[in-house]
């Protein structure tokens, strides 16, 4: 088994996907599989939050997965938010340019704290809009 | 000196010329004139003859008339004879004595008179009747009785006056009967007194000859008494003789040169008068006179040819002057003053032509001398082109460091300073050994230029060609382009695995190459294609053949073939052949040099018309495959199969000790480029195979992976939009060549009948000491 995949909910706003192994022609389609599973149930405006912590290596077959997992949840208004890249994934993603560079998080905690200050503008500026 | 100039030269020709017309016309005038001169002389000199004649003619008859009137008074006065006698003698003094001789008879006086002149003037008398020897017996005295008109006796010496008498006899007549005789001496000295006094040109004498031929007086006293000449004798007994001339004159004092006489007879008596005239008297006059004329001419002709001389230096001073400046133009020195032309005369034309040749010439020379720097400009430039061209070609010890089983000689005369033959020969990678030889069509600096294209074009390309055809279709490709003047190169290229022996040839129009071993030498026969340049869609085939350890592979161009000897026989196949198989070991450099030698033997003497280039590789054994050499296999074109090789190439690469990163790099593009196969291959429906190739070189992992499917080019392929944010895009493609584009340290492709090929190198740094089994597992 050279990939496999872990889906952790923790609320229907966040979804956690942790990668593990090779992302390549061989395996995106075990991951395109789950991927139907797990975006419809994210929620409208949801974060899918991609765990690269444990993926070795990607290849272009790879990207053009994770490509539809984020125009998929663009489509619904919601992000998708990659974390701790390994070095060849992260080499892959700067020569194609494949995501913005803030919506890769080198750990949790900078990611914890991305998705607070979020949730305060998104919060603060609800009532503020109210008034 | 005197002939070197015109000037003296026409000269004297025009003063030898005249004086020779001068000398014929002369002669001949003179040789007219000297006839009517003559008989001038003639008519002139017969004038005085016949004076003088007529004088002597005169005294003598004086003489006469005085004896007969002497005889005729006697005859009646006959007793006072000797008075009268006297008194004639005094008063004719002409006389030298006078006698009357009588004849002795009683009626006839007894004496006889003689009165005579003496010496002192003084009349002398003597009786005749008393001599002692009587008169009237004497034969002057009989003949004279019988002379009744008188006449002249026969000259005698008389002993007792001591000179030359003549005498006049007239008879005394009495009654018709002779009684005696008057009988007149004169003495010839009278003779020759008168002679003396008559009037002569210069040089002209006279005599009086006698009747018996004799000289009776003469200019000169000595001849006297003397017979005369017998040409004038001759004359005178011919009657009416006026002139004789003598070829040589008797008197002595004429000198022996030709004289004319002219004779008078003496009326009265039967002497003759002479008077003669030396031939060259008669012409002296003219002959003087032509002289004079002649030397008046000379003087003439002589200023003639002064002036000639003057007239012709002055005009052709300027002649001189040009000769001196021609003299000078060869010598090199063409500034100088030329004389001005006065007149356009030949000499004026010769003056400017010969300024504008001056001009000419210097321009021509100055030309020339441009040229010459020209051409040593040319020559050093030809002489680096020669170095760079030879630079061109590798290095004599390229081979040396690189391998250790195979050696090569490579050998290139270009018949001018640059040539069209080109050999190469390079490694491609660690085992492939690339060998060429090739002949650009014509030759000098555009085939050199060629030359220089098509080899450094076969150097660029040659990493990328996967086989020699590939190489060549590249090159053929490249030299197409812009080959307006239709240049083409013959290539002969080959790839040797150096490791196997495995010898793949291509050939695009060059000569076969020759394969030599033990057992000789033949010919590989090759398809070959056409000429490199020609035709873009030329194909070119290829040969694979294994050598042997041992075998030689000859490489040559036609200069070796083509090559002439003095007969324009040539060196041909044949003895190509026959010198490889003669050869004693088939060690490269002993065939190349060997050939080379055999080839200059030929075709000694005769100019070498083509650049030489033969090209000697000898492959000595096969090499235990290295370690270096990781992976070769062939698989089919499936997903499941890719992904097998890619991870026996992970584990391969990493038992190499090949650093994780570059392994990822070496998986990502490995696995970009054969699923690409696979998707590609799935279009035509049939079974497409992968073949891949792994090895480790020094400073890098070298791929190779050939497909048998459609050509593809991944360079081609066009550059994905990157915006930023892949999910921009409607459709992601292309992300795995820009991948493979980006991590590949070198990319080459290529395309032949076999499938595409591509070429891959990674770079990675000098191997790391420590061994493989200790290497981090990812």
């Amino acid at each position: 088994m050279t990939f496999s995949l872990n889906t952790e909910s923790e609320s229907p706003a966040r979804t956690t996907l942790h990668l593990h192994g090779r992302l390549d022609a061989q395996t995106f389609n075990d991951f395109d599989r789950a991927m139907l599973d797990v975006l419809p149930r994210v929620a409208e405006g949801g974060t899918v939050v991609l765990d690269l912590s444990a993926l070795e290596y990607i290849s272009s077959a790879g990207l053009r997965s994770i490509a539809m997992v984020r125009k998929s949840m663009r489509a619904r208004g919601g992000n998708t938010l990659l974390l701790n890249p390994q070095p060849q994934v992260r080499k892959v993603f700067d020569i194609v340019k494949a995501v913005p560079l803030h919506e890769v998080f080198a750990n949790a905690a900078e990611l914890d704290q991305y998705l607070d200050h979020m949730q305060r503008q998104i919060t603060g500026a609800g009532p503020a809009g109210h008034a | 000196m005197l002939f070197r100039s015109i000037a003296s030269r026409l000269s004297l020709w025009v003063l030898a010329g005249s004086l020779v017309v001068l000398a014929i016309a002369g002669g001949l005038l003179f040789y007219l004139v000297s006839g009517e001169i003559l008989r001038q002389a003639h008519g002139e000199a017969t004038a005085l003859a016949g004076e003088a004649g007529a004088r002597i003619e005169q005294r003598l008859a004086r003489v006469a008339d005085t004896s007969r009137t002497l005889a005729t008074a006697m005859a009646t006065r006959s007793g006072d004879a000797e008075a009268l006698l006297r008194d004639a003698l005094a008063r004719n003094t002409d006389l030298s004595g006078l006698a009357a001789a009588f004849v002795p008879a009683a009626d006839n006086p007894p004496e006889s008179p003689f009165v005579n002149r003496q010496d002192d003037g003084s009349l002398g008398w003597r009786d005749m009747r008393k001599d002692p020897k009587p008169y009237w017996e004497a034969n002057w005295f009989r003949v004279g009785l019988h002379c009744a008109q008188g006449c002249w006796q026969r000259h005698f010496h008389s002993l007792s006056r001591r000179r030359e008498l003549v005498n006049y006899s007239a008879v005394i007549q009495r009654d018709g009967q002779a009684i005696g005789l008057i009988n007149a001496d004169v003495s010839l000295d009278w003779l020759n007194l008168i002679l003396g006094e008559l009037r002569k040109p210069p040089g002209a004498y006279a005599f009086v000859l006698d009747e018996g031929g004799a000289y009776l007086a003469h200019d000169n006293p000595a001849m006297v008494g003397q017979r005369g000449d017998p040409a004038l004798l001759r004359a005178l007994a011919q009657p009416g003789t006026a002139r004789v001339r003598l070829a040589i004159a008797q008197n002595p004092q004429a000198g022996g040169k030709p004289v004319w006489i002219y004779l008078f007879p003496v009326e009265g008596t039967h002497w003759s008068f002479g008077l003669a005239m030396p031939e060259a008297m008669i012409y002296a006059g003219v002959r003087q006179a032509f002289m004079r004329v002649l030397l008046l001419g000379l003087l003439a002709l002589l200023a003639v040819a002064a002036i000639t001389l003057l007239a012709t230096r002055r005009t052709l001073a300027p002649l001189g002057t040009l000769a001196t400046r021609a003299e000078q133009v060869a010598r090199g020195a063409l500034a100088f003053e030329l004389p001005r032309a006065r007149f356009p005369d030949e000499v004026g034309r010769l003056t400017h032509a010969f300024d504008r040749m001056r001009k000419e010439l210097a321009l021509h020379i100055a030309e020339l001398t441009r040229n010459a720097k020209e051409q040593q400009r040319l020559a050093s430039e030809l002489d680096i082109a020669h170095q760079i061209q030879t630079a061109l070609l590798p290095g004599e010890h390229y081979i040396d460091a690189r391998c250790e089983n195979f050696e090569l000689r490579a050998l290139l005369r270009p018949a001018r300073a640059v040539g069209g033959d080109l050999y190469s020969y390079f490694m491609l990678g660690e085992r492939r050994f690339c060998v060429m030889v090739g002949d650009v069509s014509d030759k000098g600096i555009p085939a050199a230029l060629f030359m220089a294209r098509t080899i450094t074009l076969a150097k660029a390309l040659a990493p990328r060609a996967r086989s020699p055809q590939h190489l060549l279709a590249m090159l053929n490709l490249e030299l197409c382009r812009h080959n307006e003047n239709c240049m083409f190169v013959s290539l002969s290229c080959g790839m040797l695995d150096t490791s196997t022996g495995e010898l793949v040839m291509s050939s695009a129009g060059h000569e076969p190459p020759v394969l030599c071993d033990a057992d000789g030498a033949r010919l590989l026969e090759l398809e070959t294609g056409a000429a490199l340049g020609l035709d873009e869609d030329a194909r070119y085939p290829a040969r694979t053949l294994w050598l042997q350890p041992g075998q030689t592979l000859m490489l040559y161009t036609d200069g070796i073939t083509e090559a002439s000897d003095t007969d324009g026989q040539m060196f041909g196949v044949e003895r190509l052949l026959a010198c490889l198989r003669q050869a004693a070991s088939c060690a490269s450099a002993e065939l190349a040099d060997g050939l080379l030698a055999e080839v200059d033997r030929f075709a000694a003497g005769a100019a070498q018309a083509d650049d030489i280039t033969v090209l000697a590789l000898n492959w000595h054994h096969a090499l235990a495959d290295g370690n270096a050499h990781m992976l070769d296999l062939t698989i089919e074109a499936s997903m499941d199969e890719v992904f097998a090789t890619l991870e026996r190439c992970e584990a391969s690469l990493r038992a190499q000790g090949v650093l994780p990163a570059v392994r990822e790099d070496i998986r990502l593009v490995l696995e970009e480029l054969m699923v690409n196969m696979v998707e590609h291959g799935r279009d035509d429906g049939l079974q497409h195979r992968i073949g891949l190739h792994l090895r480790r070189v020094e400073d890098a992992v070298v791929v190779e992976l050939h497909h048998d499917g459609r050509p593809f080019d991944p360079l081609q392929a066009p550059a994905p939009n990157l915006t930023g944010d892949l999910a921009d895009a409607d459709v992601v493609g292309g992300l795995g060549i820009h991948l493979v584009r980006a991590m590949a340290s070198e990319l080459s492709y290529s395309h032949d009948e076999q499938g595409n090929h591509l070429l891959l190198r990674f770079l990675h740094p000098a191997p790391a000491e420590s061994g493989h089994d200790i290497q981090p597992e990812h």
